[in-house]
């Protein structure tokens, strides 16, 4: 099965913030907006990932 | 807060029109395009995911699941940042086959009309009470603002200009195959007006309710409930299930469905959206925990989820509850307006086409459009029924909860579209039926039953959700692996699956033409229709209406099939097209159509990487070894279809691999058409020197072939034969010039024994009439001797003549290379030519630059110009114009001999380089004179050759050009 080297990058930079940052998120101190932080980084991340143009577009 | 009725009728209404606004001028084309088809505008009209469920519904989620509440946002999020996966692939199976909805998309792929009726009802119960949601979200906040009893008059009204709006922009008679721009744009209007909204609540509830988030942080110190309620989420259990649903919500949804690939623009802006998508809702969501707080903090008795609304009024801010609730109107009415024409379409395709279809005699679109407007109009008026009777028992998180595990349903079945091609119709059917069952009894029942002590935790939802989930798709996988799928479906599941090439047979249609295909579906379609789809289908693959190779019609064909599949369905569209334009021969073994998987593979040629990657630069290298090779090379299939046609090919033949791949072999033009079907039928397997005219013109080539044998029956097959064909015309060309001037040469040795052996006695009978002569002065026999004497001078010329051009045929290469002056040879030329007084009299003019000059030798030059001047004047009739000239071209120097004589009759004009040969009266020439220009200009290194008539119009003339290198070293220095 062929898989995107996007899907490949994205999988593995969520799953890896999202080992991260539970504890921190879920801290008592933490502040309420701490996820959508988290969110945020993931856009950023998928932003860049997606950036290629697609090649193959008629 | 108290608004009079009137006042928010107006107000809503007013909103509503600016929506009517927007849409009707994007229509009229007063928005520029670049704008309309913007990927922005396409994320923001995916927004209308953000229904009330995310306006409303996640205020009371947030409350009690904490952060669970963002599950919705997470799951349909994830779909599309992970849109290579899903999204992408069926947005090009979408475009490509025109599947308007997922009804049409299972009935594509598992090739049965009752796949998609089945997924349409199951859509239908599921939709209905998400629209019956919206309707009552707009009717209670309304009923919040005014306080008066008015929720039955509110709900109707907003019913009445959603329905309004849905048919004028969303079921033209075009609906289904073009993009609703002015749909579009209002839905990109809704989500922008919504998330303003639900932003401006929010930042209102951090700076107006708590005065900064600090604020928000001290008052949080005092509600450590809400705390550790928000902090101490259960991510292992319900958020899983709430995030998979709304994951297969972005395709299963009709409204997502519809507005991600039915106005989607291409790849690009799914891309953009992939991220901008989740970014909407991470803006979207941000919001809720705020709204939520200052909603409690106020102390309101209102249902948590109507805080958006309610907090104006709470804080005293009017205006803000204004907009809260235009916000909730935006969000509601763009879901209803979506997913009542996504449903009219599946409607019509799936339930009322498979029963009763328009009639030849009836204007087809006419017919489409006004049942998808009547379909519209039920469905939201269904939502509004649904409402209307229900009683506000249960509750809108329950509500939306269930219609989005029906969506869930459709997850196996989805999945298999791409990645599982094993699966069948039997098995999705079974799958999806178990599924709902699930769904229906332990779900949808107890929750719309009579006991109100039925929650969604009390029935622990995420558990029956789930359950349902593994039912079918166990069902799904265990009824396809033991039941037998049919070939149709196995093709089709072939090509949807993402890593299978499609493997389309190379078959012939019984209609032979496109105007045959009209005549075909006029039947069905009615003539009109037939003419105009027939037509757009060809624009669409820019086909020419002449264009009759197999291979166009196959591709007009399918284009045909996809394009009526927008219209009528893909069941209905493959039934007409099946039952019209069937295919006549279903080539032997199937052979595959090799150009259709070679293209496939181009436009898939960046996602290769790796060992594919190296695989594909090798196919191409070889493809280009074969394109490039200086022999003609043709490949055919086992019908004689014309798989291959390289650029020697191209050359040779003067036809273009373009007009000959996908042709048959019988449709080229002859002679290449005889000449190849002949050379096929015959045993031999190369043939040489095979003679024929082309274009006036002699040409010869050898032929070869090659048969492909089948490799394996299994894998692809490419049975057929290749032929090679070389040109070798030109190697004809100089066989015959080297054959010449043997001759010329074996001629000018014999002529030189001839001079020799023949001079010497004539030379002897010519001293003794001398002798006679004189001795019998002014007597008979003097003057008999004086005639011998006459006669063997004429011998002597004659002789001296073939000495003279045995001379020049030995001589080749034989001479000193020195610097001739065009100019002046032709003077030289003038000067010989003026002295011979008993010629007719000419005119003979000259054009030359001084500057031309040749290398070459000045007396062989002058023999040879004086020769052709001496013929010239010959054929012209007296006081005509013989015109010398020269002239550069690039490197080389023309020199040309021109009369107005009567030409050379095409008869002779092979021969008239041969020795001997002379048109002349005996005694008037020997026929040496052209033979020995030939040799002399063939010693030079230049070239002759004679254009006869040189004047088209008369037919008279004729003109000799002689071709040297030009010499230009003398001008430099």
């Amino acid at each position: 099965m062929y898989i995107p080297r996007t899907i490949l990058i994205l999988i593995v930079v969520i799953y890896l913030l999202f080992l991260v940052s539970v504890d921190w998120i879920n801290q008592p101190s933490g502040a309420w907006y701490r996820p959508f932080f988290l969110g945020l980084l993931i856009i950023l991340v998928a932003s860049w990932a997606h950036r290629g143009r697609d090649s193959d577009e008629p | 807060m108290s608004l009079d009725l009137s006042t928010l009728f107006i107000l809503g209404s007013s909103y509503l029109l600016l929506l009517f606004g927007v849409a009707y001028i994007t229509d009229r084309g007063w928005i520029p395009t670049s704008i309309v088809q913007s990927p922005v505008v396409y994320v923001l009209a995916l927004g209308v995911f953000a229904s009330i469920w995310a306006y409303y519904t996640s205020i009371g989620n947030a409350l009690e699941s904490g952060y669970g509440y963002l599950a919705n946002s997470i799951g349909i999020s994830l779909a599309f940042l992970f849109s290579p996966l899903l999204l992408k692939p069926l947005l090009e199976l979408s475009r490509t086959y025109q599947l308007s909805s997922l009804a049409d998309l299972v009935a594509f792929r598992y090739q049965s009309p009752w796949a998609g009726t089945v997924a349409t009802i199951v859509i239908l119960v599921g939709v209905t009470p998400l629209l019956a949601l919206q309707i009552r979200a707009v009717a209670d906040t309304a009923n919040l603002l005014t306080e008066e009893s008015s929720e039955v008059l509110v709900a109707a009204g907003f019913c009445v200009l959603i329905t309004l709006f849905a048919i004028l922009f969303g079921t033209s008679r075009r609906a289904g195959r073009t993009r609703h721009d002015g749909l579009v744009m209002a839905i990109a209007f809704e989500s922008l007006a919504k998330l303003a909204a639900y932003l401006a609540v929010g930042v209102f509830a951090v700076y107006g309710a708590f005065g900064g988030l600090d604020g928000i942080d001290l008052w949080l110190q005092s509600r450590p409930d809400l705390v550790s309620g928000l902090k101490e989420t259960d991510y292992f259990s319900s958020f899983h299930v709430s995030a998979l649903l709304f994951f297969t919500a972005a395709v299963a949804m009709p409204h997502m469905f519809y507005m991600t690939f039915n106005e989607s623009n291409g790849q690009a802006s799914l891309t953009f959206a992939s991220w901008a998508l989740p970014l909407y809702f991470l803006l979207i969501s941000l919001p809720v925990l705020p709204i939520l707080w200052a909603g409690i903090q106020s102390g309101s008795d209102v249902q948590v989820e109507y805080f958006p609304v309610i907090i104006g009024a709470a804080y005293d801010y009017p205006m803000l509850t204004l907009v809260g609730y235009l916000g909730g109107l935006s969000a509601a009415s763009g879901l209803i307006i979506v997913i009542t024409l996504a449903l009219s379409n599946m409607c019509l395709n799936h339930l009322i086409l498979p029963v009763t279809q328009p009639s030849a005699k009836q204007d087809i679109y006419r017919w489409l459009a006004w049942h998808r407007r009547v379909l519209t109009t039920a469905l939201i008026w269904a939502g509004f029924l649904v409402h209307y009777l229900s009683e506000n028992t249960t509750s809108v998180q329950a509500i939306g909860t269930v219609a989005f595990s029906a969506g869930l349903q459709f997850l196996p079945g989805i999945v298999a579209i791409l990645y599982w091609p094993q699966g069948n119709k039997k098995g999705f059917l079974a799958g999806l039926l178990s599924g709902v069952a699930i769904w229906l009894g332990f779900l949808l029942i107890p929750l719309f039953g009579d006991d109100p002590t039925i929650t969604l935790t009390s029935i622990n939802w995420s558990s029956i959700a789930a359950l349902s989930l593994m039912v079918n798709a166990a069902l799904f996988i265990g009824i396809s692996l033991t039941t037998t799928t049919t070939d149709k479906e196995r093709n089709s599941a072939d090509i949807c699956a993402l890593d299978t090439i499609r493997r389309r047979i190379r078959s012939g249609l019984v209609a032979k033409s496109p105007e045959e295909f009209v005549r075909s579906l006029s039947k069905p379609l009615g003539q009109e229709a037939a003419n105009r789809e027939v037509n757009q289908a060809l624009k669409d693959l820019k086909i020419r209406y002449d264009d009759n190779r197999p291979s166009s019609l196959r591709l007009l064909r399918g284009r045909l099939e996809a394009n009526l599949s927008g219209l009528l369905g893909p069941s209905i569209a493959g039934d007409i097209i099946d039952s019209y334009l069937p295919f006549s021969i279903v080539a032997r073994h199937g052979s595959t159509d090799l150009n259709v998987i070679e293209s496939r593979i181009e436009s898939y040629r960046s996602n290769l990487s790796g060992m594919a990657a190296d695989l594909d630069n090798l196919r191409r290298y070889h493809r280009q070894v074969l394109l490039e090779l200086p022999l003609g090379v043709c490949s055919l299939s086992t019908e004689d279809e014309i798989v291959m046609w390289n650029q020697a090919l191209t050359e040779i033949t003067g036809i273009d691999a373009g007009e000959a791949v996908g042709s048959q072999l019988q449709d080229l033009p002859n002679p290449w058409y005889e000449l190849l079907h002949q050379f096929l039928r015959e045993d031999e397997h190369h043939t040489y020197k095979n003679n024929f005219q082309l274009n006036g013109q002699k040409k010869s080539v050898n032929l070869h072939k090659a048969y492909i044998d089948q490799s394996d029956p299994r894998e692809l097959n490419h049975e057929g034969v290749i032929l090679l064909i070389e040109d070798i015309s030109e190697t004809e060309i100089l066989e015959a010039g080297l054959t010449h001037s043997e001759r010329l040469a074996s001629i000018g040795r014999l002529a030189a024994g001839v001079a020799h052996e023949i001079g010497n006695p004539i030379t002897g009978i010519a001293c003794l009439a001398q002798t006679i002569r004189d001795e019998y002065q002014g007597k008979e026999l003097g003057q008999l001797a004086t005639q011998i004497i006459e006669q063997t001078d004429r011998t002597s010329k004659i002789l001296q003549s073939l000495v003279n051009f045995a001379h020049a045929g030995a001589s080749l290469g034989s001479y000193e290379k020195q610097v001739v002056n065009v100019r002046q040879c032709m003077q030289e030329t003038l000067t010989l030519i003026s002295l011979d007084k008993k010629s007719k009299e000419i005119r003979i003019s000259t054009q030359c630059d001084e500057s031309l000059n040749i290398l070459g030798d000045a007396q062989k030059l002058l023999q040879v110009m004086v020769n052709l001047v001496n013929n010239a004047r010959d054929a012209s009739a007296a006081g005509s114009e013989v015109l010398m000239a020269a002239h550069q071209a690039d490197d080389q120097i023309k020199i040309t001999v021109t009369d107005n004589g009567i030409g050379i009759p095409e008869a002779i004009r092979d021969r008239v380089f041969d020795p001997f040969f002379t048109t002349k009266e005996a005694g008037e020439g020997t026929g040496l004179g052209l033979s020995m220009v030939f040799s002399i200009v063939e010693d030079l290194g230049g070239d002759i050759d004679i254009l006869s008539p040189c004047n088209k119009n008369h037919g008279t003339g004729t003109q000799v050009i002689l071709t040297f290198s030009g010499y230009f070293g003398a001008s430099e220095a």
